[in-house]
């Protein structure tokens, strides 16, 4: 039997963002709706400072927030600069477009269709999750680190 | 004749800058005014007002070697007192930094004495003695080879120049040591390796993208101007690329 594929697509804006720039745009993506699974990509923002002289400190960041997205709360990781997105078929994405439109005003973004998430287990996601992972979660965090995926409820 | 140096080819904005730069004849633009007790706070390396501390007694103190060569070069101050060797580590934005890394080795080397720069493709370290240093880094941070938001002065965790910038224009950074403000001022709240300091240091406002378009010296076809519409600066560096590679062939005259 084929398995469905899903369409995907990447925005990329031409600056990292905001907190709450993201925090829009999820918000507005959100109710277009017809998202299967969103990552948030971007230079990492650790909590405490890893190496250097000043290593093990902790490591305030205003980038590194808790943003409300639907009716969850998501603590932001990265300086979110590339948001991928798949999903439930291809006609979301021309409102998804609109919405960027809406957003990114002040500077341009990218936005490209094609295939961004993995869909095979490498040897980290096998040592985290076992050989009969379930295949929605790769590719939607970082096989080693403690935090999980989160999900987002109540929008069907 | 005397010998004139030419400092660098090219006919753009960018080969101009970087002449201006490395010429020490030519004096660099006073933009701000960091006070020598800022540097000290953002260096890090001594609390302000303390003592240097010292790694070998002063040389009017200690016997010297008979040494010709000690004898033509004078000693810098920090030399002369016996200053531990410290650095100051800049990380510069590819998108219209004043200016880069290597540009900064050359820099350097023409306009100070004592230094040992090490130059990687994002950032510049350059190592002196503490005297020496705090004068150097004053000279740095205060004139047009500095930009609060595109330039960071990053001890460790320097990772920036090659990623685009944040909304407010600001260099990526890691550890955030330094925040604009909402007046539009960049404040040092971290030393250069990200301990929090005790107040926030002012650098100043960031340069406006027109000014940082002219005094760049780094090429970016799409934020400034392109290393391709300055042909002179290309073919010299297919020169240098064609002799070098012809070089390694060990060319051997019949």
């Amino acid at each position: 039997m084929t398995e469905a594929t899903y369409p995907q697509c990447r925005i990329v804006p031409a600056r990292f963002l905001n907190p709450e720039t993201v925090e829009r745009l999820l918000n507005r993506i959100l109710e277009v709706g017809g998202i299967r699974r969103l990552v948030l990509n971007g230079p990492n923002l650790p909590t405490t400072i890893p190496y250097g002289p000043a290593r093990g400190k902790p490591n305030p960041h205003p980038m590194r927030k808790v943003i409300r997205v639907g009716d969850q709360d998501v603590e932001l990781q990265v300086h979110v600069g590339t948001i991928l997105l798949e999903l439930e078929d291809r006609s979301y994405i021309d409102p998804i477009r609109q919405a960027c439109d809406e957003i990114f005003v002040k500077f341009p973004y990218g936005f490209t269709e094609g295939k961004f998430i993995k869909t095979q287990a490498t040897v980290s996601d096998y040592a985290k999750y076992g050989p009969d992972a379930d295949k929605l979660f790769l590719g939607m965090t970082d096989p080693k680190s403690r935090g999980g995926p989160l999900i987002i409820q109540g929008l069907k | 004749m005397a010998y004139k140096p030419q400092f660098g080819p090219g006919t753009s904005v960018v080969a101009e800058n970087r002449r201006k730069q490395m010429n020490p004849d030519y004096q660099l633009e006073k933009l701000r005014e960091v006070t020598d007790e800022d540097i000290v706070l953002i260096l890090g390396h001594r609390a302000p007002g303390a003592a240097y501390p010292t790694a070998h007694p002063p040389l009017a103190e200690q016997q010297e070697p008979a040494c010709p060569i000690r004898k033509i070069v004078e000693p810098t101050e920090g030399a002369k007192a016996g200053d531990r060797v410290r650095y100051i580590q800049f990380a510069d934005s590819m998108f219209n930094a004043p200016c880069q890394p290597y540009q900064r080795t050359y820099t350097e080397c023409y306009r100070f004495r004592g230094i040992d720069p090490g130059t990687l493709s994002g950032r510049q370290i350059v190592e002196c003695r503490e005297r020496d240093l705090e004068g150097y880094a004053k000279d740095l941070i205060n004139t047009e080879v500095f930009d609060p938001a595109r330039t960071g002065i990053r001890g460790a965790t320097v990772h920036g120049h090659s990623l685009r910038l944040a909304e407010d224009g600001m260099m990526f950074d890691m550890l955030q040591r330094c925040v604009l403000g909402d007046d539009g001022v960049v404040r040092y709240v971290k030393n250069q390796i990200g301990e929090p300091l005790d107040r926030a240091v002012e650098v100043g406002k960031p340069m406006d993208e027109a000014w940082l378009k002219v005094h760049t010296t780094m090429f970016h076809s799409l934020a400034g101007t392109g290393f391709r519409e300055d042909q002179e600066y290309v073919e010299y560096v297919q020169r240098i690329h064609s002799l070098r590679t012809k070089y390694g062939f060990m060319p051997k005259e019949e």
